[in-house]
């Protein structure tokens, strides 16, 4: 199975994260929760609502540990009957980046978390060095563009539109439904 | 350094000869429960894959009719990675290449019924 992502740069590290540590699932995005990359979904709603739990999941559990104990958790991990769920953030030039794996028997939580420290690597280096320019159609912001960039992140992840030549979001005159 | 229920069976694998160090891994999710390793060994990351070996070992085993994995051991170009385990825990000792193998497995054997 092929990881489709909505920028290039993503998709080499999260496919061999996906291949070697053996997930079900595995959703990149930022904690603003636009999707940036996903492997084993089929439907745009899915990734929609996976999306959305786990940004507010990583910001929730972010809050809680500074609450408690001065700084964020640096990661989570739920053990459920048959899958298990792994949340964390790597750190890019791009600014954090939040993972979101599903994995069952095929893995580990020790196999996740040790690809999940190449996945951080493999980012770190891929990263492009400067923020996303402003484009024509409108700018890389995600305070005023937040909905139509989700929409469009989307939309590239499931083939209904293209990515820019650099790799980086922009916002379509026109964009798909999700 | 604090003392666990898994000291004795740490402390009398690494007093063996070329022994780099000894672990106690968790087979389901192949995180370490105690370890002594010598720096310079990567517990993580050997707890998450030696797991996956052990447990990969035991389902062959026991798909070949042939029951549980006793002991399991790994040669590379400069070392060993020998493990056994009982229920979930597994103990993976990371030895040098010269390290006397029957004598660690011997060891192994008999500190493997203190996982528990």
């Amino acid at each position: 199975m092929k990881a489709r992502v909505s920028e290039p740069w993503v998709e080499a590290p999260l496919q061999r994260f996906a291949d070697e540590a053996r997930v079900t699932f595995a959703l990149l995005l930022q904690p603003s929760g636009q999707v940036l990359g996903q492997f084993g979904f089929t439907r745009a709603m899915d990734v929609m609502a996976a999306c959305s739990l786990a940004a507010a999941i990583n910001v929730t559990a972010a809050q809680l540990g500074r609450e408690l104990d001065g700084t964020p958790f640096r990661e989570l991990h739920h053990a459920g009957r048959e899958r298990e769920l792994f949340i964390a953030e790597a750190n890019t030039a791009r600014g954090p980046l939040v993972l979101l794996a599903a994995f069952g028997d095929e893995s580990s939580l020790g196999l996740v978390r040790l690809y999940f420290r190449e996945l951080c690597t493999a980012l770190a280096n891929a990263a492009p060095a400067v923020a996303p320019a402003p484009s024509a159609a409108g700018r890389v912001d995600l305070g005023e563009n937040l909905e139509r960039d989700l929409d469009h992140s989307l939309a590239i992840l499931f083939g209904r539109a293209r990515p820019d030549p650099e790799g980086m979001l922009s916002v379509p005159s026109s964009i798909p439904p999700a | 350094m604090s003392t666990t229920q898994f000291t004795g069976l740490i402390t009398a694998l690494t007093r063996q000869r070329g022994v780099l160090g000894c672990l106690v891994v968790s087979e389901r999710d192949g995180i370490v429960v105690d370890a002594d390793v010598r720096a310079g060994v990567d517990a993580a990351a050997v707890a998450a894959l030696a797991a996956a070996l052990y447990r990969r070992a035991r389902l062959c085993s026991e798909a070949a009719g042939l029951s549980t994995v006793s002991f399991l051991q790994l040669e590379s170009e400069h070392g060993q990675i020998c493990a056994a385990g009982r229920d979930d825990l597994v103990a993976v000792v990371v030895a040098e290449a010269g390290a006397p193998v029957a004598q660690l497995r011997t060891v192994i054997l008999q500190s493997v019924d203190s996982l528990v």
